[in-house]
């Protein structure tokens, strides 16, 4: 099977790989999995305070595809905002990578995985006390 | 032994449970693999992997029951067998062949054994098996593993990864005995999905052990 140049390219260059303090307020982490193929990816988003994703890392265990897509969706999640970031759909890349049929469930792991960064970063600023924070978690439910 | 196929299937009671035999038109039960009247092998008809290989439909599988099930059955349908048959009966042997050697493949594996066992239980559950899971235990257990078999250098430190995934394994299937035998599918389910991370890191492990030996 002959994999699409973009794939190749992000597989053999990834970009962003690496881990992000997990700790960190402004840090929100998405960790999902595929058993089917055993397949495990980490996606961490830094978020500026007024709700711009400024950094995400990845680390993927998994095949090609999975590696490509989780790349590909740090690239494009720099400089959105939050609700920008979830708007991303594994259609997209997938169809930017051209994946074929059985490398789908790859690029809708990596939907998840920026949903999943995104819903642990608001988890962190929902309840939390302080003006800020507050006033954050007001704009984010109303966003919903 | 080997006609104890007729457990009781519970799936196929509502179907129609007799059929008529292609070649003598006499009446045949449908899980008959030759038919009574004329003695002629019966067309490979659907069925789980259990009740191919005249198993209980059961986690637990002594593997020397399972390979005497499988030659057993083989023998008797190996296309060997029909070399010098209608044209028919050589199709008939043929599948009947392959289906036993699926059924042996997926139940010799304990990861395997306990997906399909899931699915004999609830046939929807086929369709989940991509789906992504959100098990923070599990996937931060499976990203340590990982992430220690990526840095392991030495052999020894690639053993040691192999004796945690070893041992995770066997405690997995210590529990899918249990959660099977308690009829607790969300458990099983849950477990099963684990085992698959866990066989993939064992496999990944040994790989990266033999390569270091060379």
């Amino acid at each position: 099977m002959a994999y699409n140049e973009r794939v190749v390219d992000h597989y053999e260059n990834p970009r962003n790989v690496g881990s992000l303090d997990k700790s960190d307020e402004g840090v929100g982490t998405g960790l999902v999995g595929a058993p089917a193929c055993g397949d495990v990816m980490k996606l961490q988003i830094q978020v500026s305070p007024d709700g711009i994703i400024e950094d995400a890392k990845f680390k993927t265990f998994g095949c090609g595809s999975a590696i490509a897509s989780s790349s590909l969706v740090t690239e494009w999640v720099k400089g959105k905002t939050l609700d920008e970031a979830i708007e991303i759909k594994n259609t997209h890349i997938a169809e930017h990578l051209a994946l074929p049929p059985v490398k789908i469930h790859c690029s809708v792991l990596a939907e998840d995985a920026i949903k999943a960064a995104v819903a642990d970063y608001r988890a962190k600023h929902v309840g939390v006390s302080g003006d800020a924070n507050a006033e954050h978690a007001e704009t984010v439910d109303a966003a919903e | 032994m080997n006609d104890s196929q007729s457990s009781d299937g519970s799936a196929s009671a509502r179907e129609a449970t007799e059929t008529a035999c292609w070649s003598c038109d006499g009446t045949v039960d449908v899980r008959a693999l030759f038919c009574h009247t004329c003695g002629k092998i019966q067309p490979c008809r659907p069925t789980d992997h259990f009740t191919r290989l005249g198993l209980k439909p059961q986690f637990e599988l002594d593997p020397d029951e399972l390979e005497r099930q499988y030659i057993g059955f083989q023998r008797r349908f190996h296309p060997d067998r029909f070399a010098t048959a209608p044209a028919t009966e050589k199709t008939h042997s043929l599948q009947h062949a392959t289906a036993l050697n699926e059924a042996y493949a997926v139940l010799g594996s304990s990861q395997s054994r306990a997906l399909h066992l899931l699915e004999v239980h609830n046939p929807e559950l086929k369709n989940d098996a991509s789906t992504t899971i959100d098990d923070p235990e599990l996937l931060i257990l499976v990203m340590e593993m990982r992430e220690a078999l990526a840095s392991a250098e030495t052999a020894g430190q690639i053993a040691e990864v192999i004796d945690a995934a070893t041992e995770a394994i066997e405690e997995c299937q210590s529990g899918l005995t249990k959660a099977f035998a308690a009829d607790e599918l969300d458990l099983a389910q849950s477990l099963a999905a684990r085992l698959s991370y866990l066989d993939k890191i064992s496999d990944e492990a040994r790989l990266k052990a033999r390569s270091h030996l060379n």
